[in-house]
C-alpha cells in the first residue's frame, strides 16, 4: 500500500514529508494528504437532493456509484461561483465515506516537509479552525492542510441549526 | 501472523457454515427418529446419519481448538452409539435428550464462534451425559463379556446367558436418568437463571485455547454475510464477461480505424469510409446492452438462495410448540426450492415463525377436541411457496378451527378498540387481529398470546414491500398468504418530473395517476384536496414539500395517488415520464436521512433520479401540517 498513508495513520501530520494534493478556492490554497484522494475529475452534473444539508451540493454519478457533492465554497461560508472551465472535483475517501469536494482548481501535488507544517492558526480568512489541521509553508505559499472528516461531518451543530433547523431536528 | 490470522478466520467461517448445516440435519433426523418412538425400532440409517454429523463437528471442532463443542458431540455420538446397540431405549425422553444437546451444540458452536462465553446450563447438561456413559461403560463388559462379541439387538435376544439381573439393572437405571433428563424439555431454551450459578465450574475448558488479538478479529469476520453459489450461474456470468471483453476489443478497433481514416490526409471522403464503421458501432453497442442485461439478471440470480434454508427449521419449531401446548401437528412443506433475494429469505424467517406458532396455538384444536368434531387427531400445516410473475407466493394454512370471528370481536370490545355497537363486517373484524395488542388467547402462554405477533407480522411483511392476506373458514381452517417481491434491489417505478428532476415513485405504493382541473380542487383549512369517487383525498405538493420553487400550472395539476395503510393522499407533480425498472442505490451515509427520499436509482441515461419514500414523505407532511387532515375534519 502506499507507504507514506501507512505511516501516517492516527496523525497525518507525522513523518518526514507530507504530500499533498493542493487546490485553490477563492484567494487562498488548501491540501488535503493524497492518501484520501481518489481522483479528480472535471465538473459534471450534479443531482440536487432536497432537504440535505445546505453545503451538500448534491450527488453525482462516477461509473454506477452515487457520489455525495459537498460545495466547499458553501462549506467555509464562501460566495458561491457558477462553475468555470478548471472547477474540479476532488473525490476523497475517508474509511469507507466516499465524498467529492467542488473546488476553483487544482493545481499540482506538493511535498510538504513535516517541519514546515505549523499547527492551525486562530483564524484563517473566515474558515473556522475546526476544519484546518495544520498550515504548510512552501517556498513564500501557505497552503491551509483540511480535516477531511470535519468537513464531511454532518455533526456540525452551528451550521446546520443556523441553515435549517428542520433538519437539525431530524438528523 | 499475517497469513495464519487470515487463514484461521477463514476455516472458522467455514465452520461456522458446516456446522449450520450439520446441526439442521440433525434437526431432520431427529424429527425422524421421533417418528419411531411407538415401534421403538428406529430406520438404522437415521441414527448412523446422525452419528455422520455429529462426528463431523467434533472433528473440526477439535481441529480448530474448540473443545466444548468437540466433547459434547463425542458425548451425543456415545449416546447416538447406546440407541444404536439397542442399549438405551428409544423413548420421548432419549429424544428430548438428543434434542438439549442438538441445541446445546449450537449454542457452543456459536459461541466458539463469536468467542462469547459457553452457554449457561451446559456443565450440568454434560453431566447428565457423563452418567449414561458412565453405565454404558459399566455394562458394556458384562455383556460383551458373556457373549463374547459385539453387542447387538439380534445377540440380546440370543443370549440367553446375560446375567439378566445386571441388565435389568442397567435398564431401571437409564430409565431413571431418562426421567430425570425429561426435566430439560427441548422446547425451552437451554439457558435457565437457576442454572446460571452452576455454570462455571470443573469441565468448562475454555472455549478456545488461545486468546491473542486474531480472537478479536475473528467473530467480525466471521459475522459477515456468505452466500452458496451454483457454479453453473457463477460460469454463466463468466460467459457473459468475457462477451463483453470481446466487446471492448471491437470497440477499441473501431475506434483505432475511425482515428486512422481521419488524420489520413490522402483520402478524399472519409465520411463514405466512416459510414461502415458506424453500423459496427451500432452494432457493438446493441450487443453491449443485451450482455449488460442478461449479466444484471445473472447477478440478481446469484443472489437467490431456496426459500427452503428458512423451511428447515419450521418442522423443530412445530414440533415442540405443538408438544408444548399438548397438540398434534403436522408439517407438510412444499416448494422450498422455490428462489428468492437472500435478503428477503433472511427477514421473512421471523414472521413465518410467528404465523406456524399461531397456527399450532390458536388455529390447531387439542386432539380430543378435533376427535369431537370428527376430525384426524393431528391437525395439518401446509407451508407451501411458489413463484408468481414477479413474486413469490408463500402459504400457511391450517385445518384448525378457523379464526373465530366473535371471540375477536368480544376481545376487541373487551380491549376498547371497537365500541359495543360497532357493527363491524367479517374483513373488518379480521383486521382486527392485526392490531398492535391485540389477542385472542384467554391467558398469556410462553408461545403467543403476549399480544405480540400478527400486527408484528404484517408490519415485517410490509417493510418488505409485501402483500399479507387472511382467509379464514370457521371450523375448517385458516390461510395466510405473502405475497413478496423477488428482490429489493429491483424495484417497478413510476418517474414523475418535479420542476427540472426527475424522481421515482415505488409502483407499489401508486393507486393511480391523473391530470385534474384546478377547479375541481378545492381548499380545507387551507389546504388543497380534491374529491375522487366520493372519498376526499388531501393533496401534497412535493415542489413545495422539497423546497424545490417552480411554477404552478394554473389551470390543472398532475396527480400521483398513493395508498398509505388505506389513506390516500394526491402527490401533485409536474409530468409523467413513464414506468421503468429502476435498481436501487442508497443514498451516502454522508448525506445522511433526508425526509421523503429512500435512495436514488442511475437511469439509462447516466442521470440519477432520487427515490420517493412514499411513507416518510407523506407522514413528515402530515406532521409539519402541510396536507389537509382531511378524513378527521369532517369533510
Amino acid at each position: 500500500m502506499n507507504g507514506t498513508n501507512e505511516k501516517n495513520t492516527g496523525n497525518q501530520l507525522s513523518g518526514e514529508v507530507v504530500k499533498v494534493v493542493s487546490f485553490g478556492l477563492g484567494s487562498e490554497e488548501y491540501g488535503v494528504d493524497i492518501g484520501q484522494v481518489q481522483e479528480i475529475i472535471r465538473m459534471v452534473e450534479i443531482t440536487h437532493v432536497p432537504r440535505a444539508p445546505r453545503f451538500m451540493e448534491g450527488v453525482i454519478n462516477l461509473r454506477g456509484q452515487l457520489v455525495p457533492i459537498i460545495d466547499l465554497r458553501t462549506r467555509f461560508g464562501m460566495q458561491r461561483l457558477e462553475a468555470t472551465k478548471s472547477t474540479r472535483i476532488v473525490v476523497t475517501e475517508i474509511g469507507s465515506k466516499r465524498v467529492g469536494m467542488v473546488v476553483d482548481n487544482v493545481s499540482e501535488v506538493l511535498n510538504i516537509p513535516i517541519e514546515n507544517v505549523e499547527d492551525a492558526p486562530e483564524m484563517i480568512a473566515g474558515v473556522g479552525t475546526e476544519y484546518i489541521q495544520g498550515v504548510g509553508k512552501v517556498g513564500d505559499r501557505l497552503i491551509i492542510m483540511l480535516d477531511l472528516t470535519m468537513v464531511i461531518s454532518a455533526e456540525d451543530k452551528r451550521d446546520l441549526e443556523t441553515l435549517d433547523p428542520q433538519l437539525a431536528a431530524t438528523t | 501472523m499475517a497469513d495464519d490470522v487470515f487463514d484461521r478466520q477463514e476455516f472458522v467461517a467455514y465452520f461456522r457454515d458446516e456446522a449450520e448445516e450439520l446441526l439442521q440435519q440433525i434437526d431432520a433426523d431427529l424429527l425422524r427418529l421421533e417418528e419411531f418412538v411407538q415401534s421403538g425400532n428406529p430406520e438404522p440409517e437415521i441414527i448412523n446419519s446422525l452419528f455422520r454429523a455429529l462426528h463431523t463437528i467434533k472433528g473440526s471442532a477439535g481441529m480448530l481448538g474448540f473443545t466444548d463443542a468437540q466433547s459434547l458431540a463425542h458425548k451425543l455420538e456415545n449416546l447416538c452409539d447406546l440407541l444404536r446397540k439397542d442399549r438405551m431405549p428409544l423413548s420421548e425422553g432419549s429424544v428430548d435428550l438428543l434434542f438439549a444437546g442438538r441445541d446445546f451444540l449450537t449454542d457452543l458452536v456459536e459461541s466458539a464462534v463469536n468467542d462469547t462465553p459457553a452457554p449457561h446450563g451446559l456443565t450440568d447438561y454434560m453431566g447428565r451425559l457423563d452418567q449414561f456413559a458412565g453405565i454404558y461403560e459399566e455394562t458394556s463388559h458384562v455383556i460383551e463379556g458373556t457373549t463374547g462379541r459385539e453387542f447387538s439387538a439380534d445377540a440380546v435376544n440370543e443370549a440367553g446367558d446375560v446375567d439378566q439381573d445386571q441388565l435389568a439393572a442397567f435398564e431401571a437405571e437409564v430409565a431413571r436418568l431418562l426421567e430425570e433428563a425429561g426435566g430439560v424439555p427441548a422446547a425451552v431454551a437451554p439457558a435457565t437463571p437457576a442454572e446460571s450459578v452452576v455454570a462455571e465450574p470443573v469441565a468448562e475448558a475454555p472455549v478456545a485455547p488461545k486468546k491473542d488479538a486474531e480472537k478479536k478479529d475473528a467473530p467480525k469476520r466471521a459475522a459477515g454475510q456468505t452466500i452458496r453459489v451454483d457454479i453453473e450461474r457463477l460460469d454463466t456470468l463468466l460467459n457473459l464477461v468475457g462477451e463483453l471483453v470481446i466487446n471492448r476489443t471491437r470497440i477499441s478497433d473501431i475506434a483505432a480505424t475511425m482515428d486512422r481514416l481521419m488524420n489520413d490526409k490522402s483520402i478524399e471522403a472519409p465520411a463514405a469510409l466512416v459510414a461502415p464503421l458506424a453500423k459496427d458501432l451500432a452494432n457493438s453497442a446493441s450487443m453491449l446492452a443485451r450482455t449488460s442485461n442478461e449479466i444484471q439478471e445473472s447477478i440478481m440470480k446469484v443472489r437467490m438462495v431456496p426459500i427452503g434454508q428458512v423451511f428447515d427449521r419450521f418442522p423443530r419449531l412445530v414440533r415442540d410448540v405443538a408438544k408444548a401446548r399438548g397438540k398434534e401437528v403436522a408439517l407438510e412443506i412444499s416448494g422450498a426450492e422455490t428462489d428468492l433475494d437472500k435478503t428477503i429469505v433472511d427477514e421473512v424467517g421471523e414472521p413465518l415463525m410467528h404465523l406456524l406458532r399461531n397456527c399450532v396455538d390458536h388455529g390447531i384444536e387439542t386432539p380430543e377436541e378435533r376427535e369431537r368434531r370428527g376430525k384426524p387427531r393431528a391437525g395439518t400445516i401446509a407451508l407451501n411457496a411458489y413463484h408468481e410473475g414477479n413474486q413469490i407466493i408463500i402459504e400457511v394454512s391450517d385445518d384448525g378451527n378457523g379464526i373465530d370471528l366473535e371471540r375477536v370481536r368480544k376481545r376487541g370490545i373487551a380491549q376498547g378498540l371497537v365500541g359495543p355497537d360497532d357493527k363491524l363486517t367479517d374483513r373488518e373484524l379480521v383486521e382486527l387481529i392485526f392490531t398492535p395488542g391485540f389477542s385472542t388467547a384467554e391467558t398469556v402462554s410462553d408461545v403467543s398470546g403476549r399480544g405480540v405477533g400478527m400486527d408484528v407480522v404484517k408490519k415485517n411483511i410490509t417493510r418488505l414491500k409485501g402483500l399479507f392476506d387472511v382467509d379464514s373458514t370457521p371450523g375448517a381452517g385458516t390461510k395466510f398468504t405473502i405475497k413478496l417481491p423477488l428482490t429489493l434491489a429491483i424495484i417497478q417505478a413510476l418517474l414523475v418530473r418535479v420542476v427540472d428532476e426527475l424522481y421515482a415513485i415505488p409502483l407499489d405504493s401508486v393507486i393511480e395517476s391523473q391530470r385534474v382541473e384546478m377547479t375541481d380542487v378545492r381548499t380545507v383549512h387551507g389546504n388543497e384536496v380534491i374529491t375522487l369517487r366520493g372519498q376526499v383525498v388531501p393533496l401534497l405538493r412535493v415542489a413545495d414539500f422539497f423546497e424545490l420553487g417552480g411554477e404552478r400550472d394554473p389551470e390543472k395539476v398532475m396527480i400521483v395517488i398513493v395508498g398509505l395503510q388505506g389513506r390516500q393522499v394526491g402527490l401533485v407533480v409536474d409530468g409523467f415520464q413513464g414506468e421503468q425498472e429502476i435498481v436501487i442505490k442508497p443514498l451516502s451515509v454522508v448525506v445522511g436521512r433526508i425526509p421523503g427520499i429512500s435512495g436514488a436509482t442511475i437511469l439509462g441515461n447516466g442521470s440519477i433520479s432520487l427515490i420517493i419514500d412514499v411513507h416518510s414523505l407523506v407522514s413528515e407532511a402530515y406532521a409539519s401540517g402541510n396536507v389537509a387532515r382531511a378524513e378527521f375534519s369532517g369533510v
